[in-house]
Order: structure tokens, then C-alpha cells, then sequence
């Protein structure tokens, strides 16, 4: 077996000691084609240098610990294959427009409110007691909402989304979506009281359609569909506030 | 030890080159700045209705080459333009019919089919009062 | 010096420990209830299960059959008060988890399917497609959020647990963006930690599976109970050890070995492919023995054929199943086999709590895979491990408000002193240190190597021995470790480095409770061993930590009240 190598180059960035992020090259023995950059950069944590710090856990997409920018692309580390860069260098870099903590690890305090912001939990008038059993859901009724529950929080949406970059105010991909999520679910009757945060100006109003933030989902959310039906049936709530809209 | 300030964290920028560094930017990009060359013909379409209203019968368009290359220009813009809007319309309309939704091919396919017998009526209409 | 002071703290943003923060948030809505996690909750290992979680909901189902199959799973090692009061809460959480939004996949009238699973004589596994764990993690984060009561502690990861007057006061956490030091205290502590597979080489779990809270609980004196008791999952994915789900089997996924023979019906005939995991486990290391197991440059495998189910019940069942063996394994399950093997997966040993989620130490309490409540005995069955988080993180949850709301409060100074030890202890140990010769993830990877060999499927006196003494060369080895990173900011080697101390702990209890339980019971199989031997060890083990290298060993009666214990056989 040949003895194959791949080139990593990784921001560092401490601090205590660094005015801004630089690159640091290393040299990963690659040798297995099921690696993936995750392993790569465990490889270089556990043998090379451990100062070198990231997020991760779950090794199978989908916890959404390990987003991080490879080769300028956002991407899920542990589903990144080395296969696929090999033999040129992949360069790994924390996640774009978001402030960076230390090294690959990114500031997601922003994501975390604006989560809460969008109030994902199921609201209701009135509360079904729980003796009254579960409430009445079919299968094609959870298809309604079922894309945008899959979301795993990684925010490589988020990286991905030029007017995020450019405006740190506006909701995002990932919120939206999972606001439509709960908006579209039939047991849930909080459409009205998510509206204000949704349909302000820093909500889906900022968005323009890039359409990257679907392209690089790799759950298949498809948060760029979410905002743009938000827009439309926002628009007819408003233009038609009588009719039952959702 | 406990008394730490919260370390500094390096704030993002984003370059000013960030539509470049990827295809689908480009085009984005591209599709948003479509609006501009067409919001300028339409002001020399304004213009030219103005002149073709005070002498009907001497109307002569403006035809020099670079009004003409300059029109297929704008015709490519917004072509592309109308292209890329009319195949997300599957993404953004969604509605159910009989309680099943509609794919969203079926969507893209009759804003096609919408748009060219909308572009048949207004030729149509346009040649017919033009003789 | 940061000091907030709680009612109720919880360790750990999993399934268990966000049920018991909501839990005691709603016994008592005036109590300050929060909860630290060394990651943020939604990436808990929750997050990965996939198969369901069971509850008595169909009409043909009873509790005394959940609690009958739930007791011959576990080789009649669990406690059956505790088996008893488990089957009826279960359908409740369902129901509760279901009003939170939890999108449980229906029958065809709305109301909430059930689908077979090991070891189960009924259908009754509540799933959300093949990613409970997953649609239940995120629906019981997003729902504790409307909780304003609940105040987080992300990224903050618990060093010690600050005992006082034979109390547990609150615990030492580090912060991991700042690298500073905070003593959280409590009035009650509630450990909901997960589970410890990172010991082993080839496991299902995740990175952070480190088995913190029972190390933590440990060094506090609590014992760990039934530590032998590792359950290894047949149907983990070569190489990455990626879990695939009983789900699988449960809708008729068949397993084949390289002589095209399904050899489960010469283990388990009346169940098949739905026998337990631990029986399971067995056969196939069996065939492997015996040469019937396929070769691959990742270790030896089986088939697990799904093909003859059609792409339609697979895309609607098992599509999470279909995405990973596209992209982790570069096939299509609806066309191709999948290659599995038994990897670790669940520990039904942990921290040793009763019916309530009490440890014997005042003010402390344990709930979910971290705990052992006597639910699982020698061996878990598929779908009760979601159910178990839900029943006893509320349980803990209530118990620890409860208790909080007439407890003594906390005093300051000892808390400043223990404070000031823990953290000197972390900084000298690590941060600070020099010299050092070894790299931690030389040892860890050595002790996930031991582990794997000594104290896999089977087990026998000469591994676990030889397992011992290495474990204790490891720990030696571990006082000599170096540390690259200096920083303060966000210094995952530090944090690799604990997590190692507690791994280091918690194998070695494993390694010795395994050692003296001369018998073959559950996911227990000694090869010299190999018969159950009730007279001897109808009991629980119970490690106790000492300042040598072997833990204390005692011993408990098992609990029975209806099932007397027989033969185990499916």
C-alpha cells in the first residue's frame, strides 16, 4: 500500500496571542478512502499538534457539530471525503459570518436567539389535556412540515448566505425554516404570534433569493423554499387577512 | 484564574469580492444586475414613444447598430432574468389540489406555458395594431 | 469568581436531562432550574438514536407483558418495581412528547404507530421515521425553551461535584470559551451525562460519549452498578462504527452470513432476526469464529438484506438508513446488502440511582444511560433506553425539586475553597505542565484498543486480568502527559485530557466488575464462564472507587416481585 499523503492547511487563530486568523500547513497520512476531513484533522490533533481546536461529535451528519468551510464551501467535516480533494490541499476554515472564538471554533450566540426568537414549540389556544391521548396527526399531514423539521442546526446555511454576511440583523435560513416548521405542523396554532419576528424587516424581507443556503444543506431542508413561501403566504395574509391562510 | 475578561473574538468581514469567489454568486449577481440595463432601455423606450407620439407617420426608430446590439443585450438579460424567476415559481407557489400537492414541475411547467401565451397575445396585439 | 446558585442543576442537555430540567420547572414553577452541558443540547448523543422508543399504546398490548419482556431482556438482573413503574409512566411521556411536538409517525386514523422490535413480543416502539432520537432531542430543546426559568450553561464542563456535609452543594464547572472556573451551586444536582463508549475503539457513540457523570459520581463516592454490563449493538456499519438501526430488523431486514444462510434460527428461532442484542451479538462473533463471516479490510462482517422490503417501505421506514449507506458506505440498501458488525453501543451500567433517580449522597441524582435505576439489567432491549430517559429524567426532575424546595441553602465558604482546589488541580495538572512525555491520544487510543479485546463480546479471566493491569499502566502513563495547548481560549486539549481521566476511571470499574462476576449473564458472556449461575449472582455489582487501582466490590439483591427468574431462551 502506497504510503499517501494530503495536505491540510487550518486557521489558527488564539486570542492571547494573535491579532487575526492565519493558515498553518500540515501534511495527514491518507490511508483509507472512507476518510473523511474530520479524521484528517483528528489525525493532526491526536499526533501532530493538539493545540488545534474544533468542534464535533457525532462522526454521521448529524448532530451538526463540525460545519466548517472546506475549500470555501461549507461543509460537514465528517462527510467531507478526502477522496474527493486528493492529491491537492484542502484548506479547512471556520464557518464564514460568524465571529471566530479560537481557531475552527465559530460564535453561535447569534443562531441560539434567534432560534429562541422564532418561539419553535408547539402553541395552542388551549391545551389538550394529556388523558385526552395524543392529537389527531396523519402521515401526509407531517409531510406538510416534514423537510423543515430535518434541520440539524449546523449553520452551514448561515456560512453560506451572502446577506447574513453583509447583515448580521437578518433571521437567516435555518430560523425561518424551522419557524415554517412549526407554522405548517396541524397541531400547532402560534402562526400569529410568530408573525411579528417572521415578516419584520429584518425577517424574510432581507432575503433575496440567493438560493446557496439550499445548495449547501446537507440535510435537503431547503430553507430558501421555506423563506420564499413565508414571503407568499405572508403577502396574502396581509392582502386577504379574512381568508384561512394555513 | 477567575476573574477572565471574555477573550477577544475576531470579528467577520466580508470581502468585497465575495460574489466572485463562487458560480452560483456570480449568477446571482448577474440576475440582480439584469434590473439596471433593462430599467435603462425602458427609459429609452420612454423615449422613443415620446418622439413616435409627436410624428406618427415619420417615426423611425433609432437604428444604429448600437441601439440594436444594445437591445439584444437587454433581450439576453432579460431572458435570463425571466428564465431563473419562472423556475422557482415550483419552490415558491405551493398549493394542494384534491389534498395532494402539486408537484412542483407541473408548477414551473405552466408559468412556461403562461408566459409564451402571454408573449403570443402581446405580439399578437402589437403586430395587429401596428398595420 | 462567578456564583450562581440553583434549585435544581442538571449535568448534561440530553434527552433525560432536558426532561428533568422541564420536570422540575413544572413541579415547581418558582424554582431556578439550570442546566450545564459541555456541548450545546441539540448536539447531545441523543441526537443520533434512530430507532424509537417503546410504551404500551396498542390495544393487544399489556403493561405486565412490557414489563415481562423487558425483564427476560435483561436476564433477570433488573430490579422488577422499578421495570413495573417504568411500563406505566412510558405511554404517558409519549403522549407528552407528542403535545411537544414530537412528529411520531401515525396509522392511517392519526393516532400513534407502533413497529416490532428485539425482544419485544409485541408491537410497541413509538418511532418518528428512523430518527426518534433525532425529532425527539430537538422537540424536548425547542420546548424547553419557552421555559424562562431554565437558565443554560453551554459549553461548560463539570470537573468535580462540590460535596459538603456528606451533600452534594453544587458542582466545579470550567468554562470552555473563557477557560475560567466557576463553582454552579445547587441544591440539588442531577447527573444526565450519557454514556461511555468513547472507552471502547469501535462504538457507536459519539466523540463525547465519555462517561463524565458516572467518573464524576464515582470519585464522589457513589457506587457504579452492574459496570460489566456493556451492550454491544449487532448492526454498527465496518470501520466508523456508524449504528444502524434495530428498526432494520424490525421491519424485516434479514441477516445473512457468507454461506447465504439466515443462522439466527440456530440462536434465536422463535425470534429471528428480533432476538435481543446481546444473544444476537454472540451468534454473530460465533459465525465469525467459525468462519462463516464475511472478510473485509475492516474486520469481518455479516449482511444485513433489506432489498426484498422495496424501495417504498424503505423510503418511508428507513430513509435515514438509506442516506448513510450512501454516503458513508457508497451504497444504495435498496439494491445492495449492508455490511454490519456488533459494536458498543449502550452501557447498562452506571451511577447508581433508585426508582426516583436518587444516589445514595444527599442532593444528588442520576437519570438516563448514566444512571443504572435497575431498568436494564444485563442486557437492554431496543426502545426502552428513549422511553427510560423520559420516565426517569422526569422522575429525577420532580424527586430533585422536591427535595430542593424544603433543602438547607448553600453556603459560601466552603464552596470558595473547593473552588479554588479544583481549579489550582486543573490548571497545575494541565494547563501549567511543562514537562510530560506521552500524548493523550496515544492512551486513549491504547485503552479503546484494551478494551475492545478484553472487554468485548466475550469476555474471559486472562483478558480482563491482562485488561486490568494495562488500564493500570495507562493511568500511570496518564500522570505524564503533555499538552500542547497553553491557551485559555477554548482549549479542547484540556478537555480531551479530562475526559480521558474519567474514561480511565470508568473502564477500570468496568474491567473489575467484569472480572468478579464469574458467570455469563446478559451482555455478560465469559467464555470460562458460561452459564448463569442465580445462586451466586442474582445480585447487582456495586464498584466502589479506592486510591488503589482496584475499586471495592459489593453486592446487592436483584428486586423481584412477579417474574421468577427462568431459562433465557427466544
Amino acid at each position: 500500500m502506497a504510503d499517501k499523503t494530503l495536505s491540510i492547511k487550518a486557521t489558527r487563530f488564539d486570542p492571547q496571542h494573535d491579532e487575526k486568523p492565519r493558515l498553518q500547513s500540515y501534511e495527514v497520512p491518507f490511508y483509507d478512502e472512507s476518510m473523511v476531513v474530520l479524521d484528517a484533522l483528528n489525525y493532526i490533533k491526536s499526533h501532530v499538534d493538539g493545540s488545534l481546536s474544533y468542534r464535533w461529535s457525532c462522526r454521521m451528519g448529524i448532530c451538526g457539530s463540525c460545519g466548517m468551510m472546506v475549500n470555501g464551501v461549507p461543509k460537514l467535516t465528517c462527510s467531507a471525503f478526502l477522496r474527493d480533494y486528493w492529491p491537492r490541499p484542502v484548506v479547512v476554515e471556520p464557518l464564514n459570518n460568524f465571529p471566530i472564538i479560537r481557531d475552527l471554533v465559530i460564535d453561535m450566540d447569534d443562531f441560539m436567539h434567534k432560534l429562541k426568537a422564532i418561539k419553535p414549540w408547539i402553541i395552542r389556544k388551549q391545551d389538550i389535556p394529556l388523558g385526552a391521548g395524543e392529537h389527531r396527526q396523519t402521515n401526509e399531514q407531517i409531510d406538510d412540515f416534514r423537510q423543515f423539521s430535518q434541520c440539524i442546526n449546523c449553520m452551514l446555511c448561515y456560512a453560506a448566505c451572502p446577506v447574513y454576511g453583509l447583515n448580521g440583523e437578518f433571521l437567516g435560513p435555518a430560523a425561518t425554516a424551522l419557524g415554517r416548521r412549526y407554522n405548517l405542523d396541524s397541531r400547532d396554532e402560534g402562526l400569529k404570534i410568530r408573525l411579528p419576528v417572521i415578516a419584520e424587516a429584518e425577517g424574510i424581507w432581507e432575503c433575496s433569493f440567493v438560493g446557496e443556503c439550499s445548495v449547501v444543506c446537507p440535510k435537503g431542508v431547503d430553507p430558501a423554499k421555506a423563506i420564499q413561501q413565508t414571503k407568499l403566504d405572508t403577502t396574502l395574509r396581509f392582502v386577504l387577512p379574512y381568508g384561512s391562510r394555513e | 484564574m477567575e476573574t477572565q475578561a471574555a477573550p477577544r473574538e475576531y470579528r467577520w468581514r466580508m470581502p468585497g469580492n465575495w460574489w466572485t469567489r463562487n458560480r452560483h454568486y456570480f449568477n446571482y449577481m448577474l440576475r440582480e444586475f439584469s434590473s439596471v440595463p433593462m430599467a435603462l432601455w425602458m427609459l429609452w423606450l420612454l423615449v422613443e414613444i415620446q418622439r413616435a407620439g409627436g410624428a406618427a407617420s415619420q417615426y423611425q426608430p433609432h437604428g444604429s447598430p448600437a441601439f440594436i446590439a444594445f437591445s439584444v443585450i437587454v433581450l439576453l438579460f432579460s431572458l435570463y432574468h425571466s428564465v431563473t424567476f419562472l423556475s422557482l415559481a415550483g419552490t415558491i407557489l405551493h398549493f394542494k389540489v384534491f389534498d395532494r400537492p402539486v408537484p412542483s414541475r407541473l408548477i414551473v411547467l405552466a408559468m412556461f406555458g403562461m408566459w409564451l401565451v402571454a408573449s403570443v397575445v402581446v405580439a399578437f396585439v402589437l403586430v395587429w395594431f401596428a398595420r | 469568581m462567578d456564583f450562581e446558585s440553583y434549585d435544581v442543576l442538571v449535568v448534561g442537555g440530553g434527552l433525560a436531562g432536558i426532561r428533568a430540567a422541564i420536570a422540575a420547572v413544572e413541579a415547581n414553577p418558582r424554582a431556578r432550574v439550570g442546566m450545564v452541558s459541555k456541548v450545546y443540547p441539540m448536539r447531545s448523543h441523543t441526537v443520533s438514536a434512530e430507532g424509537g422508543a417503546a410504551a404500551v399504546m396498542a390495544s393487544n398490548d399489556s403493561y405486565e407483558t412490557h414489563a415481562f419482556d423487558t425483564i427476560k431482556g435483561s436476564d433477570y438482573l433488573a430490579d422488577q418495581d422499578v421495570v413495573e413503574a417504568f411500563v406505566r409512566e412510558a405511554p404517558v411521556e409519549v403522549i407528552q412528547m407528542e403535545h411537544w411536538g414530537c412528529p411520531w409517525s401515525r396509522n392511517p386514523d392519526g393516532t400513534i404507530a407502533v413497529r416490532p422490535f428485539g425482544g419485544m413480543t409485541t408491537w410497541r416502539t413509538c418511532f418518528a421515521a428512523d430518527k426518534t432520537g433525532f425529532h425527539m432531542l430537538h422537540a424536548v430543546f425547542q420546548t424547553s425553551l419557552k421555559y424562562e426559568q431554565i437558565i443554560r450553561h453551554d459549553e461548560a464542563f463539570v470537573t468535580k461535584l462540590l460535596i459538603e456535609d456528606s451533600r452534594c452543594v453544587g458542582v466545579v464547572a470550567l468554562d470552555i470559551r473563557t477557560g475560567r472556573f466557576d463553582a454552579i451551586t445547587a441544591k440539588s444536582v442531577i447527573l444526565a451525562t450519557g454514556g461511555l463508549g468513547r472507552v471502547y475503539a469501535f462504538t457507536t457513540n459519539g466523540n463525547i460519549c465519555t462517561g463524565d457523570g458516572m467518573a464524576l459520581a464515582y470519585r464522589a463516592g457513589v457506587g457504579l452498578k452492574d459496570m460489566e454490563m456493556v451492550q454491544f449493538h449487532p448492526t454498527g456499519l465496518p470501520f466508523t462504527g456508524i449504528l444502524i438501526t434495530e428498526a432494520v430488523r424490525g421491519e424485516g431486514g434479514y441477516l445473512f452470513n457468507n454461506q447465504g444462510e439466515r443462522f439466527l434460527k440456530r440462536y434465536v428461532p422463535n425470534k429471528m432476526e428480533l432476538g435481543p442484542r446481546d444473544i444476537i451479538s454472540r451468534a454473530m462473533i460465533t459465525e465469525f469464529e467459525a468462519g462463516r463471516g464475511f472478510e473485509g479490510p475492516h474486520g469481518k462482517y455479516m449482511h444485513l438484506d433489506v432489498r426484498h422490503l422495496g424501495e417504498d417501505v424503505i423510503d418511508r421506514k428507513l430513509p435515514f438508513m438509506r442516506e448513510l449507506g450512501r454516503e458513508f458506505m457508497g451504497i444504495d440498501i435498496v439494491h445492495d446488502p449492508i455490511p454490519v458488525r456488533p459494536v458498543q453501543h449502550y452501557m447498562m451500567g452506571g451511577v447508581d440511582s433508585d426508582i426516583s433517580g436518587a444516589t445514595p449522597v444527599l442532593g444528588l441524582y442520576a437519570a438516563g444511560e448514566c444512571a443504572n435505576v435497575g431498568l436494564n439489567g444485563g442486557n437492554r432491549l431496543g426502545s426502552n433506553s428513549l422511553s427510560e430517559c423520559l420516565v426517569f429524567g422526569a422522575a429525577a426532575g420532580r424527586a430533585a425539586a422536591y427535595y430542593a424546595s424544603s433543602a438547607k441553602p448553600v453556603t459560601a465558604n466552603p464552596v470558595d475553597a473547593m473552588l479554588w482546589d479544583e481549579a489550582r488541580r486543573v490548571e497545575t495538572e494541565y494547563l501549567e505542565k511543562k514537562t510530560g512525555t506521552e500524548r493523550i491520544a496515544v492512551i486513549r487510543e491504547e485503552m479503546q484498543k484494551e478494551m475492545d479485546t478484553g472487554a468485548g463480546v466475550f469476555r474471559d479471566r486472562d483478558g480482563l486480568s491482562r485488561l486490568a493491569r494495562n488500564l493500570g499502566g495507562l493511568r500511570d502513563r496518564f500522570e505524564r502527559i503533555k499538552i500542547d495547548d497553553s491557551s485559555r481560549t477554548f482549549n479542547t486539549e484540556v478537555l480531551a485530557a479530562l475526559e480521558l481521566d474519567f474514561m480511565l476511571e470508568v473502564s477500570t470499574a468496568i474491567a473489575f466488575s467484569a472480572l468478579a462476576r464469574e458467570e455469563s449473564r446478559g451482555a455478560h458472556a465469559r467464555r470460562d464462564f458460561p452459564e448463569r449461575d442465580d445462586a451466586k449472582f442474582l445480585k447487582h455489582t456495586l464498584a466502589f472507587r479506592t486510591n488503589a487501582l482496584a475499586p471495592r466490590l459489593e453486592y446487592r439483591d436483584v428486586k423481584i416481585t412477579n417474574f421468577q427468574p427462568q431459562a433465557r431462551s427466544y
